[in-house]
């Protein structure tokens, strides 16, 4: 009801801002409302008293609309336009709801309006693969701000295509700089501690989505022991019933994880101390012993599995007609998601050996800001207004991917977890399952546990915030340099093709056979005439 | 002072400059492309790395195969169809014509969607069969291609030329091999043409039937993947020299059957 009431005050006070035009005095009187539409709370933006004191700067400033231009995943942003009871009523120490009722680019719009007083006009377009992306950009395609996956923006920061983040983008006392105030320790120590060329990826980077790679798995047919080694992926045993990513990178990298299985697996590797360096090391190797040795694996997977796959594994791992698919934990999520709709449950699992932990962050394109200081404010802002704890929760449930946003000060994104995979009161068997890894940085902190369905340790939950342990085993995979790269594609062309080599002498003679037979018929058809004089003679 | 005036010339600007901007220009980025190397400088060593990687090669014999077992396939199924549909007296073969011709109109990925849903029913496995799940999917794909001009060359085949054979004395086997079959040769290679191509090329069939080897398409998709644009041009100009000649040989005949046509009768 409350909501209800707040809502139309909200439209009412806005309407009438429009009407009297933004001035910053005007904007200073604004009672505490300054809510874009779809967030209902009593106190939601505690920055709001800042903002409001940046907007009288920059309104002075600038009257010009600023435009930016984005490119991001598709489907990979909140579109807005819920269905009513989708509301998501969140147990947070404010009681907020979450409700999506326009496009985040809409409410961005707006927000940009209010807070900084510039207009912002957004063009927003989306790529299916980071190669489409990249592809895009090399044929003069300006973007000033997009979200490709940790090895694109790794290969762009290396051709230093990108602009670097303002320092103010990182100043932890402005109440509107989302990102920095409320990203997960955990990914921040991941985004200063990776380099490309000496320079930390955060300089350049923001998160906006993580996760793992793993199996999704029949749980009824697959052991979770089987499904938990990369070697499923070639299992004779599950013949044609294992679809596998139809992308080098991710192929390359469960090949390794076979080749490199007994070393990974050795309890003296285990638990050794530095466990994470040298599965690091391991798992990145581009030479041309270890590529030739995985091509040879991967030429055994694609005899052995179902099918190489960009985007029908799900549908299959749904319907049933594979047993066990590679996936990405966000896609995992999906599909046991969808599965579960049936009555169809799947669970996720990610290998003992090792997993890859990826990225996708936004960067901002040095050609597409151009230097212009307007623009660039207005892209930090974007990803701050994504980094908004409402609208995190918006782009989770939308997309259902894990955010890298742990939330800061703020405790929806938690309550959201919560809401998402804690135990009705009625569910008996129930685990305890810690995230504090991630929004604290304390495994063992009371305030991030929560309390699960038992099943939940080998589904969502456990795709969506991965164990410690499993984190224990999460390395990042390196871009390759020009010469690698070009030995890995070809090395990953070499098994796509149809190798001539691999016919033996009855495949020929078949062959041969049947292009005798082709001749001889219309050799036949064309001397027909001749043969029928023979004939009667 | 001259006036202006209209002349039919001038109707043409919009279709030449159509032909260039859609035509001319990208075949000659496609050439350029072809002929350099990743710092711009000329070189043939893309059409040599073509012609010596057995990647391309075992994948141009694999494209090529499967190619002629679906042209061959939809030839036969569709020539005997469009027989019946132009020649019989069937009170309902538009009717027939159309129910061929129907699943055109659906758009083909949800075709081969449901295609899938069949075969796997009656083969279990789909990945147990790549090649002839492939065949079977192009040849439902592009049946309808090979049987329109078949039917529209039997439609207007001269019926008194059928009747002179017969009155001559051939048997209908004759009537058939020497005078219907050489007049319908111009549907037979319009629709080898319209299957043949697309068929060496079309990989989203490939891909959705599970065959997880590379054929034409993909390849040249996978060079443009990694950012090779050089050998993905010259591997599409390859093809591209292949399909005109196929074409040119195809024509050539074509031609001399027009001329031959006195001489049969």
């Amino acid at each position: 009801m409350t909501a209800e009431r707040k809502t139309k005050q909200c439209r009412t006070l806005r309407t009438a801002a429009a009407g009297l035009a933004l001035t910053a005095s005007l904007t200073l009187a604004l009672p505490g409302c300054v809510l874009p539409d779809g967030i209902f709370s009593d106190d939601i933006l505690p920055g709001a008293a800042v903002s409001r004191g940046m907007a009288s700067v920059s309104a002075a400033e600038s009257d010009e609309k600023v435009t930016l231009r984005i490119a991001n995943w598709e489907e990979y942003i909140d579109e807005g336009d819920w269905d009513e009871e989708e509301a998501i009523d969140l147990d947070d120490r404010e009681g907020t709801v979450i409700f999506g009722e326009n496009s985040m680019i809409d409410d961005f719009e707006a927000w940009y309006l209010d807070t900084y007083g510039v207009e912002v006009n957004v063009e927003y377009s989306t790529f299916g693969t980071n190669e489409d992306l990249y592809n895009q950009l090399t044929l003069g395609n300006d973007f000033d701000l997009v979200c490709p996956s940790e090895y694109m923006f790794m290969k762009l920061i290396a051709e230093n295509r990108l602009q670097p983040l303002s320092d103010d983008f990182f100043d932890e006392e402005n109440e509107n700089n989302y990102y920095v105030r409320g990203v997960s320790d955990y990914i921040r120590n991941i985004f200063d501690t990776n380099t490309i060329n000496g320079e930390p990826w955060s300089r350049y980077a923001a998160g906006y989505m993580w996760g793992t790679t793993g199996i999704v798995y029949n749980p009824e047919v697959i052991s979770k022991e089987e499904a938990s080694h990369w070697a499923i992926l070639a299992d004779p045993k599950y013949k044609g019933q294992v679809t596998i990513k139809d992308n080098v990178r991710d192929s390359y990298f469960a090949a390794l994880g076979i080749l490199n299985e007994e070393e990974l697996m050795e309890p003296g590797f285990i638990s050794s101390p530095d466990r994470l360096e040298r599965i690091a090391e391991l798992m990145n190797r581009t030479d041309e012993d270890t590529v030739k040795a995985a091509e040879s694996v991967l030429k055994d997977m694609k005899e052995n599995a179902y099918s190489f796959e960009s985007d029908s594994g799900k549908a299959d791992m749904v319907t049933g007609k594979v047993l066990a698919n590679y996936q990405w934990s966000g896609d995992a999520v999906y599909t046991l998601d969808q599965a579960e709709i049936d009555d169809y449950y799947l669970a996720y699992a990610v290998p003992e050996e090792c997993t890859n932990i990826w990225f996708d962050g936004w960067v901002m394109l040095k050609d597409g800001i151009a230097g212009d200081a307007a623009k660039q404010q207005a892209a930090e802002a974007f990803i701050n207004f994504m980094s908004r704890p409402d609208n995190v929760v918006r782009n989770m449930y939308y997309i259902g991917y894990t955010s890298v946003i742990a939330g800061g000060d703020s405790d929806i994104i938690y309550a959201y977890a919560d809401w998402c995979y804690g135990a009705e009161d009625d569910v008996e068997d129930t685990i305890e399952y810690p995230v504090g890894f991630f929004f604290s940085g304390d495994n063992a902190d009371e305030a991030y546990i929560i309390t699960a369905e038992a099943d939940q340790a080998d589904r969502q939950l456990f795709a969506q915030y991965p164990p410690q342990d499993v984190l224990e085993r999460a390395v990042v995979m390196q871009y390759f340099d020009q010469e690698n790269n070009e030995r890995i594609n070809q090395m990953w062309v070499n098994v796509r093709c149809f190798d001539l080599t691999s016919l033996g002498w009855q495949d020929w003679a078949k062959i041969g056979a049947v292009v005798i037979v082709v001749i001889a018929a219309v050799v036949i058809f064309k001397k027909r005439d001749d043969i029928m004089q023979l004939r009667r003679s | 002072m001259k006036r202006f005036r209209f002349s039919r010339k001038q109707l043409c600007i919009p279709y030449a400059l159509f032909l260039i901007c859609f035509v001319v220009l990208p075949l000659a980025v496609i050439v350029y492309y072809a002929f350099t190397d990743g710092s711009g400088r000329f070189t043939l060593e893309n059409l040599l790395s073509f012609f010596t990687n057995g990647n391309t090669i075992g994948t141009l014999c694999y494209s090529a195969v499967i190619a002629v077992v679906v042209t061959a396939v939809c030839l036969l199924i569709a020539y005997p169809v469009a027989y019946i549909l132009a020649r019989s007296s069937l009170k309902r073969a538009p009717v027939l014509l159309m129910l061929f011709i129907l699943p055109m109109w659906i758009n083909f990925t949800l075709r081969i969607t449901a295609l899938k849903e069949i075969l796997t029913v009656l083969e279990g496995n789909l990945s147990l069969h790549p090649f002839l799940n492939t065949v079977i999917g192009m040849t439902y794909d592009y049946l309808p291609f090979m049987i329109l001009p078949l039917y529209t060359t039997l439609l207007q085949l001269d019926e008194s030329l059928l009747e002179a054979a017969k009155d001559l004395g051939a048997d209908p086997g004759a009537v058939f091999f020497r005078v219907t079959l050489p007049l319908s040769m111009p549907g037979i290679v319009s629709g080898i043409t319209m299957t043949f191509l697309p068929a060496m090329t079309n990989y989203v069939i490939l891909d959705m039937m599970y065959n997880s080897t590379y054929i034409m398409g993909s390849l040249i998709g996978s060079y443009f993947n990694i950012y090779d644009w050089h050998n993905g041009s010259m591997i599409s100009l390859i093809l591209f020299a292949v399909i005109c000649i196929v074409s040119l040989l195809t024509g050539g005949e074509d031609q001399d059957d027009a001329k031959n046509r006195g001489a049969i009768l």
